[in-house]
Formats: C-alpha cells, structure tokens, sequence
C-alpha cells in the first residue's frame, strides 16, 4: 500500500492529494514557499500519533499547521511530505473558572476561545492581530503575542501543560494542571516558540485571566517618532504599567485614515495609543492622569477617551494596518519581511531611527507600529509586486533591519517566529545556544522529519 | 488560457493574512483551504502562471458565492469575487467548466431565462386586469425567478408598482447574471444587448430590479447610459407617501431581515428594505439577526453554488438560519435566489418576500 493509502486509512479517509488542495497549503503570510504531498485532516491524538509514526519509519517530513497566518513560514512544508492540518480539532473541552484555566485543542480558534470565555468574565489574554483567524496551536507555537502583552505577557506565560505527539508517535504530558510547579526541566516553555519542530501538540491546558472592568485609552501624538519611542520608558518610569502601548507612525496614521475615515486620530504627528485597565474606575483613572503627565513635556496632543465605541473603532482599525497599506496605493503591497524586531524599550528611540536610515538609504519606504511597549517593532514594507527590482531592495532591506536589531541587543522576532524567513539569523542572534538547540533537536527528533528546514535547525 | 479578467494587481495584492478565512461561508462549512477566499486566490495565481490545470481547481472556484464578505474584511482591499468571476471566465475561455456550469449556460441560451421554462415571460401577468401605462418613466425588470417560480410575487409587486404609473419591458430576458457569475461572458453579451434594447425603447429612465441578482447585474454589468437602476424598496421608499395613501397599515408582527448579498454588501441597500419594514410594523419589531448588513452572513444559494453544490448551499442556509433571533414570526428578503434557498434549508419560520409583507398590511 502506498502512503496515500495509509494514511487514508489512519485518518479515516481525512486527506487530500488533489492538485489544487495542496496549493492552498503552499504558502503563508510570508514569502515563504512549499508544497505538500498529501494533507491530512486528523481529528483525536491518536490518529495524529500514528501518522508521526507512520512519518517517522517511513523519513516523511510532517508540518504541523493550524490556520496558516503565520508570518515567517513556519507552518510551510518546504521539504513537502504531510501537512498536517489541526484545524478540525477546535473543541475546548473543558472550562474550569475555579482552577482559572482552559483545556482545548489546537485546532480551535484564538477569538472562539474569548467570545466562549466572555460570559464567565474571563480571557485568554495573549491576543495576536489574526485573532479572528489563528489557532491555539499556532500561538503557542510561535509564542505569538499582540497588543495587551505588555501587561498580561505573551502566549509562553499562559501555558500550564501541553498534550504532544513526539516524532516516534510517543504521547507526554508537558506540565500539570497546577498554577505552579517545580519538577525539572519546564518542557511546556520547550515546544512554546518551537514551531512544530520537537512534536506535535494535541492539547493544551492554559491558565485564563479575569476580564478588567473598566478601560481607558489614551492617545498621543509626537512631534517625531524617535519621541513616541521615549515615551514608553517614561511611562513605565512614572510607574504605569499600560494593558497596551502601540506606536505608529506618520505613514500607519495615514493609511488608517483611509481604511475607515470615520476613526479620528490626530494629524499632527507619530503617535503612541495607550491603554490603561483594571478592576477600579478611580485606579484606572489615575493611571490614564499619571501616563499623560509623563509623555505631556514631549508630546504635541494628548486625547483619553472611556467611550467603547470610540475604543473599539480605534482598536479594530488598528488591528487591520498590517496589511492596509493598499487603501492607500493600490498599486503597493505589504510584504512581511524584516517586521518583527524587538530590542530593549531603552533602545527604541535607537531602532526607530535605524529603520529610516535603512530604508531612507535603500529608498524604499517604510510603516513603524508596533507594541513598543514591550519594545516591538513592526517594520512594514511595501512595494509595487509587478516590479522585480523593487523585491530585490526588499530583501537588503530586510537583512540589514535583522542585523541592525541584533546589533543594538534586540531580536530578530518579537512574536512572529522564525520558521524558514529568518532562520539564517539563528547563529547570530543566539550565539553558541544555538547548538543546544541542534542538540534538543536532534535527541527528539532524531531522524528530522518534524518541520525540516525551520528555525534554521537543517 | 486567458485570464485577462482576472486584475493581476489585485491577484497579487493579496497578502495572505487569512482574515477571510474567518468569514467565508463555504469554509464555515467544509473547513477547507481550497474553499475560502485565501486559498481560491492561491489556485487562481497557480493557474494563471500556468502551474495548475486539472479538474481539482473546479470545486474551489465553483464553491464561491461571490458573496463578498471577504471583500469587506481584507485589509489589503482585494476584491475576491471578481478575481473568482474572472478566474471561471478564463477557465471557461479555455474549454474548462464543469457539467453544471454547461448545463445552466445552455438552459439559459437556449430559452432565455435560468428555468428552463418555454412559458410566456409575461403568463404571470395575465388575468390580472392590471392596464399597462403608456410611455412610462419607470420599468420593473422582473427577473426570473419572480416570473416563473413565484409569479404571486411579480403580480404582487407590480400591482403597487403599476398604481404608480411604472411600466413593463416589452419583451425583458434573463439578465445574464448567472452567465456572468459562471464565466460565460459571450453568452451574457448576446442577452444584456437584448435587454438594453429594450430600456431604450421603453423611454423610461428608472429601471426598478425585483431581484437583488438582477439588481447587482442591470446596475454593474450594464451599459445603461445614465438610466438609474434601483430596487424594488429603494422605489418604493422614494415613493413612501403614494404607498401610504394606497393604504398601508400596521401589523401587530415580529420581523427578521436577510440582506441579500447582492442587493446589501455589493451595493448599500441596507436601510431602504429595513424603513419599510420600520414603517408596517414599528422598529422595535423588527429584530435583527445576528450578522447583518455588511456583516451579514450569505444565504449560500449564490454564484452558481445552488445549482452546483446544493448539498453545501443548503449547509450554509441552515447556518444563515441559525442566525435568526428567537420568536419572530417571520424572516423577510428581497431576493428571490435567497428566499428560495432558506425556504428549502426547513426553517420553521416562514421566509417571505418584503413584498409579501406590504400586501399583508395593504389587506
């Protein structure tokens, strides 16, 4: 019998070879290509630990994929072989409000989780700008993050214990169900961020948080942007901590202006959107106060607002920028290359600064936002796609911005990972750590079938 | 193949962020790749450089509504059901279509409406007494389903429409939309030639469409030289105080509306139907559904999908229903493609024409 068949039979008929049902599979948000050879749809641990077995005997390369909104390739079958698509195990399978957390499998979608969660009045926070879209499994994969990470932390904060198939087809449990435990190595924190490269999660069980009750935003604009990234170590310094903190520059407030004219932000300048949240009108109303006294002496205006519908507008036009850069030229497109740096809050005024002298050097134009307040810095770039000189600026763009982020101390991905765009980084950023990867590596998945060609490990 | 109705810039705006994949209807259902948004963009550029051509391409392409909610939702502002429209068209170009699409072009070509009907266009006009104007400045394009399968509906909405002084086309033909949709731009030109001839000699300047397919295809697709193409409620509001003095009342009725894609998200008909349901039975009384407007869910029975997928339309017109709010007496549409297909998805709620509901309240 062939592979086809097997895993047909595995998977109770759940897989596809068809021309054009692979194609969709080829490609993410990135510019990061592969097609699979067969993709298979499975729906409980034990289907998907015979298939890993079946991979692992047979050197058939297996990436795992929940929704494909990844931005670095990461969920690419590069080497083709089987694409395992998570996506029709979405269940949550338990809800315990008492012991604060969730069990759910990967497949599910991030904002199924909240919309569920909202009745009880709680969240999951970790909220990447593909919320609507993006699976459990792919967060924690990469580690994915978004605008309230500043406060509540990222996707790795949340996890307390990981079903995983390991490449043998062997089933473990990461953690426990407890809010904290010591019992050695924290394997949870492993396959958080590791890509689908050491296994194969399952399940998930994750810690939620208590949905704050009363929110403000405060927004200001700077005369420049090098000042909006001050702002954040200012804030921090007046004893603030914000629920989010996300810069934009002159170029994002223009294109959010034209995706929905309605949603007033000011003209004067770059601007940072803070928000403050808690369980106390009075303690979030302090807070709102002490923010904007700390950011008046180097700001040009400042604007707080409780109104949620003025809130939600503002956020959800926020929430859209990645890719809108076409509302405002039609004839450029957004390419995700070189845009998820980080380096120290400190070195924000540094980076911004970096990213013009590149791209101004480069000529090609660039979009600052980002959750600075966490110290990220999304670069868009965006250029004509009808014109190949264009993509060659792209790519020395791109390298020099990774660079220039390691330089200044910082990463070359705050939150999107590194699948197979930035892995050529690896050696750089992590230094002689890198090896303990490979060597992680190669102990769990020693004939390299799980996502070869990611996270610059092959 | 050429695909040269497929806008390659826009093709290739396409970012593949996949936030169309949270509100295609078909991949609601089938939880497939190949059958939301993002994927079809994928096969179309495959297929357009040449790198894919087999018959696997027509379950994606063809499982499209067009109905452009991920349009709406694309950050990067691509507009999918073109690239789709113009991806079938190349397809077809080439000799590639599927046994349904051949079906509905020859059904279509050969008697002039998507029934397959050799009936008289205007059968359901007779024994109505009802006198036609001379020389009128308004004409109802009646459409073809309200022609043949619910004729209760064209007599209905011509009575009102009639007492206003609005006319009929001499000899109206289908419009040509589900040509459009499927790719068959050839055949289409041959019967909007025809159509068009027949607005010019009506003299009228006010085409008023029955149905939000027809309504969509008269005021896009169509030539018209400034003849201005409106629906049946948006004529009706614009004449709100000539239907009030042919006596609307009041009903005592909880209502629910589905805007049809092609009539609401396509063009902006929103408030028009809802400020005649507003006027017959109060605004508290109509309650909406969970997903309206241009957020509102498709009915699944567009783009040739019915025709060619029933099982899976009528999935996605069991969810529409499921979006129906509680105690409502009955789910009014403007859209006769959309009536049909949530009538036969076996709501206990009775689907009626917004038509239906004035006649109820003129009785």
């Amino acid at each position: 019998m062939d592979h086809y068949e097997e895993l047909k039979n595995i998977c109770e008929g759940r897989i596809t070879a068809a021309p054009a049902e692979l194609c969709c599979y080829a490609a993410d948000g990135s510019q990061i290509k592969g097609k699979p050879d067969y993709v298979v749809f499975p729906k409980t641990t034990d289907e998907v630990s015979q298939v890993l077995a079946y991979a692992n005997k047979h050197l058939i390369p297996v990436t795992t994929r929940g929704a494909g909104t990844g931005l670095a390739g990461g969920a690419v079958p590069v080497r083709g072989g089987i694409l395992l698509d998570m996506s029709q195990m979405n269940q949550i399978l338990s809800i315990d409000i008492n012991d604060i957390q969730v069990t759910v499998e990967p497949g599910l979608v991030a904002d199924k989780l909240n919309e569920t969660l909202k009745p009880y009045g709680f969240f999951f926070p970790p909220d990447p700008g593909s919320a609507a879209t993006c699976t459990i499994g792919g967060q924690i994969s990469s580690n994915a993050s978004g605008m309230r990470c500043v406060k509540y932390g990222t996707t790795k904060n949340y996890v307390l214990d990981l079903e995983v198939v390991l490449a043998d087809g062997t089933v473990i449990h990461t953690g426990t169900n407890c809010l904290k435990s010591s019992i050695g190595y924290d394997l949870s924190r492993l396959y958080v961020g590791s890509e689908g490269t050491l296994g194969v999660i399952t399940k998930a069980v994750l810690k939620i948080s208590p949905l704050p009750k009363f929110r403000k935003l405060i927004m200001i604009s700077f005369p420049s942007p090098e000042n909006a990234g001050l702002s954040v170590s200012r804030v921090f310094a007046a004893g603030v901590v914000p629920s989010a903190c996300e810069i934009l520059d002159k170029t994002s407030v223009s294109i959010l202006t034209k995706l929905d004219p309605d949603v007033i932000f000011p003209r004067d300048g770059d601007v940072v959107l803070f928000e403050v949240d808690g369980s106390s009108k009075n303690a979030v109303d302090e807070s709102a106060e002490l923010l904007a006294s700390a950011c008046e002496e180097i700001s040009s205006s400042i604007l707080i607002t409780d109104d949620p519908v003025k809130m939600k507008e503002i956020w959800d036009a926020r929430r859209l920028l990645g890719a809108a850069v076409s509302k405002l030229d039609p004839t450029k497109t957004r390419i995700y290359v070189g845009e998820d740096l980080g380096v120290p809050i400190q070195k924000l005024p540094q980076m911004i600064a970096k990213v013009y002298e590149i791209t101004n050097e480069i000529g090609i134009t660039p979009m600052i936002y980002g959750h600075v307040g966490d110290g990220t810095v999304h670069v868009g770039l965006f250029i004509d796609v009808l014109d190949k000189d264009e993509w060659k600026k792209l790519d020395i763009a791109a390298d020099r911005l990774h660079l220039a982020a390691i330089e200044l101390g910082g990463t070359i991905s705050s939150e999107h990972g590194i699948g197979a765009a930035r892995g050529m980084y690896m050696e750089k950023q992590c230094g002689s750590a890198f090896g303990v990867m490979k060597a992680i590596k190669k102990t769990l998945d020693p004939n390299g079938i799980l996502n070869p060609g990611k996270l610059g490990l092959s | 193949m050429s695909f040269n109705k497929v806008d390659q810039r826009d093709l290739y705006r396409c970012v593949s962020c996949g936030n169309c994949r949270s509100v295609c209807p078909a991949f609601e259902q089938t939880g497939r790749e190949s059958k939301n948004t993002r994927g079809r963009i994928l096969i179309i550029r495959d297929v357009c450089e040449g790198k894919l051509d087999d018959a696997s391409v027509f379950d994606s392409i063809n499982t499209c509504t067009t109905c452009g909610y991920c349009a709406v939702t694309c950050p990067a502002g691509v507009h999918p059901p073109d690239l789709v429209e113009g991806a079938r068209c190349g397809l077809v170009a080439g000799g590639k279509m599927t046994p349904t699409q051949m079906k509905i072009r020859d059904t279509v070509t050969q008697y002039s409406n998507t029934l397959g009907d050799a009936g008289s266009r205007l059968g359901w006009l007779e024994g109505t007494g009802l006198v036609l104007p001379e020389n009128p400045k308004a004409v109802y394009f009646v459409g073809c389903l309200d022609t043949y399968r619910y004729p209760e509906t064209a007599v209905n909405t011509y009575r009102i429409l009639n007492s206003m002084g609005v006319g009929l086309l001499n000899d109206e033909k289908c419009c040509a939309s589900p040509l459009l949709r499927l790719g068959f731009v050839n055949e289409a030109d041959a019967l909007m030639k025809h159509n068009i001839d027949q607005i010019k000699m009506s003299g009228a300047d006010t085409i008023i469409a029955g149905c939000a397919g027809c309504y969509n295809t008269l005021k896009n697709n169509y030539d018209l030289d400034g003849v201005n193409v409106v629906t049946v409620s948006e004529y009706l509001v614009s004449h709100l105080d000539d239907l009030k003095k042919s006596g609307l009342g009041k009903l005592d009725l909880k209502i629910t509306y589905h805007d049809p894609c092609h009539s609401g998200r396509h063009n902006n008909i929103f408030d028009e139907p809802r400020a005649l349901i507003h006027e017959i039975v109060g605004k508290d009384n109509l309650i909406e559904m969970a997903t309206i407007r241009e957020k509102s869910r498709c009915c699944g029975g567009g783009g040739g999908v019915r025709s060619g997928y029933n099982d899976l339309s009528l999935a996605m017109a069991k969810r529409r229903l499921e979006d129906v709010p509680k105690g409502v007496d009955y789910i009014v549409t403007t859209c006769p493609l959309c009536l049909r297909n949530l009538r036969d998805a076996g709501g206990d709620i009775p689907v009626i024409d917004l038509i239906e509901l004035i006649k109820m309240a003129k009785n």
